[in-house]
């Protein structure tokens, strides 16, 4: 269903498919009386929702501050009026001056179009928390997206793409559905790939038991990004890491986060402490995948059921640190490519990694130039959140997302001569930017951060 | 009717409005800090986090830096509305002589507290009278706006000029010392009735007093609301150590990890 009363929305996921991440579809006459139930049971649970339900003077400071607006101009896409979809009916139902003067405060029944009408736009945001950096109090409108999202997934209503990725990571453990001798194979060839080009040895030990380091990769590191997963797999081997990957949980991302912050998210955190405790680990390193860190990072702490034993850090933390005391040698020279950074949004206004990302970056590579604005106040690549639809009104709507960055990459002039990099380590900004420089023609190629201090790795 | 707003409305104000500030902020506090929403910047120690809030309340530098035209009039708005709330408040326990205690003459002190008087207040409509012209004008801004909004600046507008016209038009103006004794009246709970019965004081009263009212129930609470999310999202963090466990970089280049010398050594 790409469209339902002018609204763009992505493809739904089957009452079939819904079963499979355990919801059973509310049939449409119960939609509007459970989403109120829901509504009421998260105001009473989440104070961020509540205040950004309550607080918005209307100031329009968010409207240009938001990339999905600047690319698209619809005005549901002014990250207050994205909130006001839900708020209106907040205000309805839960205050008294929406019970008492309705329209005059911008007070309305809920029905089922409106429901409708979250689900396109609360899945045009990417969750990128720009207008809440931006926002003078401080209003996390990606709050109120997911929000938006956990009723709808309560109520039945998930795009495909989160669903399957669900139902894949329960079954596998990972988003892309690979399977151990899959994941085995894989490392295997990318030794080879090593080998062949970068003339090491490196090998990618699998459920090692009793290794120091778990290092858990992006899945899309398999297929998509395979430089991140070798750059991660030299950098152990250059510093001589007791290290493994944990074939039960080969995924640094947590779809969780994206749709489902309940039972989905806190599924995955468990996966990840009954895979250290076997293989008997000190550390665990995460991979490229930006809201995955913010999940990780963040939210595990608080979500996990049992007491954390391992110290979690993300891999570009521990690079940055053996950069910092010069135990690692790189050679800036290596990439004689002019290379520009994306900052990934839950990087660096969710999870403060800027100056990490920069630490890394000037050490491998010699022509470094910035994109403005850049670190926290940085644009989102218009995949975030993972709305990397390809219904073609969706994949119409990313083109637009992502008109700011083009413009962005464009006016640092790394393209140019039609051979600069666009370092962008997080998967789904991989994912997404993959097509979008084709599409914008920016001539530029997308890497991860950990594929430049592979190629940076001076061995002898 | 005038018995009414100035003397038995001044008591209902006060109830509804304490009564409703209470209930809006428990139920802020009734809901939780689920997860750990820190927002960037991230700060290492309470003290800049101290600066973070400082910056925003004293300076609305996130209204500075990504929206100017808004901070040329919301900024100057909101400073001359502290100042003619709090000149309210001191002009009229002191009765005009407040800078007698930095030093001024009785008479000086007099002449400054009407001259700041009179300039907040006109800067005040002045910066009220161009959020109204964005909120009309500005497409972004119309398009978020619901009636509510627009009312809204409206009283304000109106309370604002009844006020300046008062300072203005001398005619028609208060002086300290009566409406200091009105007061006085109402805070002893023995109302007497409002003097000199000027009708511009009245419409003033009775809409600021709307204004009061209506403050819990309205966006108004964004005075509480910013320090309940800047609560939330800014905050310390603190980093788990970098370094990992068992490595021995030096070591390791020693050996030659990785280089397919040190393995087929390692082989033999």
């Amino acid at each position: 269903m790409p469209e339902y009363k002018g609204w763009k929305m992505p493809a739904k996921a089957t009452a079939e498919e819904m079963r499979q991440i355990h919801i059973e579809p509310v049939p449409d006459d119960q939609k509007v009386e459970k989403a109120i139930q829901y509504l009421d049971e998260m105001r009473k649970k989440f104070r961020s929702f509540v205040l950004a339900m309550e607080s918005c003077v209307k100031c329009g400071l968010c409207a240009e501050n938001c990339h999905t607006y600047l690319g698209t101009g619809d005005p549901n896409n002014i990250p207050t009026n994205r909130a006001e979809l839900i708020r209106k009916i907040y205000r309805r139902y839960f205050t008294l001056e929406g019970r008492w003067f309705g329209k005059l405060v911008g007070a309305e029944d809920l029905n089922l179009d409106i429901i409708e009408q979250w689900y396109s736009y609360f899945y045009q945001c990417n969750e990128c928390r720009r207008c809440g950096h931006v926002c003078p109090f401080g209003i996390d409108t990606c709050e109120v997206t997911m929000i938006g999202r956990q009723i709808l997934h309560w109520l039945g209503i998930v795009p495909k793409l989160h669903a399957s990725v669900g139902a894949a990571m329960e079954r596998t453990g990972n988003h892309t559905g690979l399977t151990k001798p899959a994941i085995v194979d894989t490392l295997e060839f990318l030794s080879e790939e090593i080998k062949d080009e970068f003339g090491v040895d490196v090998e990618f030990p699998v459920d090692k038991e009793g290794a120091d380091i778990m290092y858990v990769p992006s899945s899309a590191d398999f297929l998509l990004n395979p430089y991140t997963l070798m750059g991660a797999g030299m950098f152990f081997t250059y510093i001589g890491a007791n290290w493994t990957i944990p074939s039960t949980i080969t995924e640094a991302g947590n779809f969780g986060l994206l749709f489902d912050q309940q039972h989905t998210m806190r599924h995955n955190f468990t996966r990840l402490l009954h895979a250290a405790q076997k293989l008997g680990v000190k550390k665990i390193v995460w991979g490229e995948c930006g809201h995955g860190w913010r999940a990780w990072k963040m939210y595990f702490p608080g979500m996990a059921d049992l007491p954390i034993r391992w110290p979690i850090t993300h891999i570009h933390d521990e690079v940055a640190y053996y950069i910092r005391t010069n135990q690692l040698k790189l050679d800036p020279y290596k990439i004689g490519r002019p290379v520009t950074l994306h900052d990934p949004c839950n990087y660096v206004r969710a999870c403060g990694l800027a100056e990490t990302m920069r630490t890394v970056i000037r050490a491998c590579v010699a022509d470094f130039r910035e994109m403005y604005p850049n670190k926290e106040n940085n644009f989102c690549c218009g995949g975030g959140s993972a709305i990397l639809f390809d219904d073609p009104e969706m994949y119409q709507l990313r083109i637009k997302f992502s008109s700011k960055k083009a413009e962005q990459v464009r006016a640092t002039g790394v393209g140019r001569d039609g051979n600069g990099i666009l370092c962008a380590p997080c998967s789904i900004c991989k994912a997404q930017l993959y097509p979008m420089v084709e599409e914008h023609e920016l001539g530029v190629e997308v890497k991860g951060l950990i594929d430049l201090v592979g190629m940076a790795l001076v061995w002898k | 009717m005038t018995y009414f707003i100035a003397q038995i409305l001044p008591y209902i104000t006060v109830t509804v409005f304490i009564l409703g500030v209470l209930y809006r902020l428990w139920r802020w506090t009734a809901s939780r800090i689920v997860h750990n929403i820190t927002l960037s910047p991230f700060p290492q120690t309470k003290t800049e986090v101290l600066g973070i809030y400082l910056r925003e309340i004293l300076l609305f530098r996130n209204v500075f830096n990504f929206d100017r035209p808004l901070w040329v009039g919301a900024w100057p708005m909101h400073i001359a509305l502290l100042n003619v709330i709090g000149g309210h408040v001191v002009g009229f326990y002191f009765l005009g002589k407040q800078f007698v205690y930095l030093g001024a003459s009785e008479a000086l002190s007099k002449n400054l507290s009407n001259l700041l008087g009179t300039v907040f207040g006109i800067i005040l409509l002045a910066g009220l009278l161009y959020l109204l012209y964005r909120r009309v004008a500005l497409d972004k801004v119309r398009q978020v706006s619901n009636p509510s909004d627009y009312l809204m600046l409206l009283l304000l507008i109106s309370i604002v000029s009844v006020g300046n016209f008062m300072r203005l038009v001398p005619e028609y103006g208060m002086h300290y010392e009566p409406v200091k004794e009105y007061f006085t009246t109402l805070i002893l709970f023995q109302p007497a009735a409002i003097p000199e019965g000027n009708p511009f004081f009245i419409i003033h009263l009775l809409l600021a007093q709307v204004l009061i009212m209506i403050l819990p129930f309205s966006k108004l609470m964004h005075l509480f609301g910013m320090f309940g999310m800047r609560w939330i999202e800014n905050r310390v963090y603190k980093e788990p150590a970098p370094g990992l466990p068992n490595v021995d970089v030096a070591a390791a280049r020693a050996r030659g990890a990785g280089l397919p010398s040190a393995s087929s050594s390692d082989v033999a």
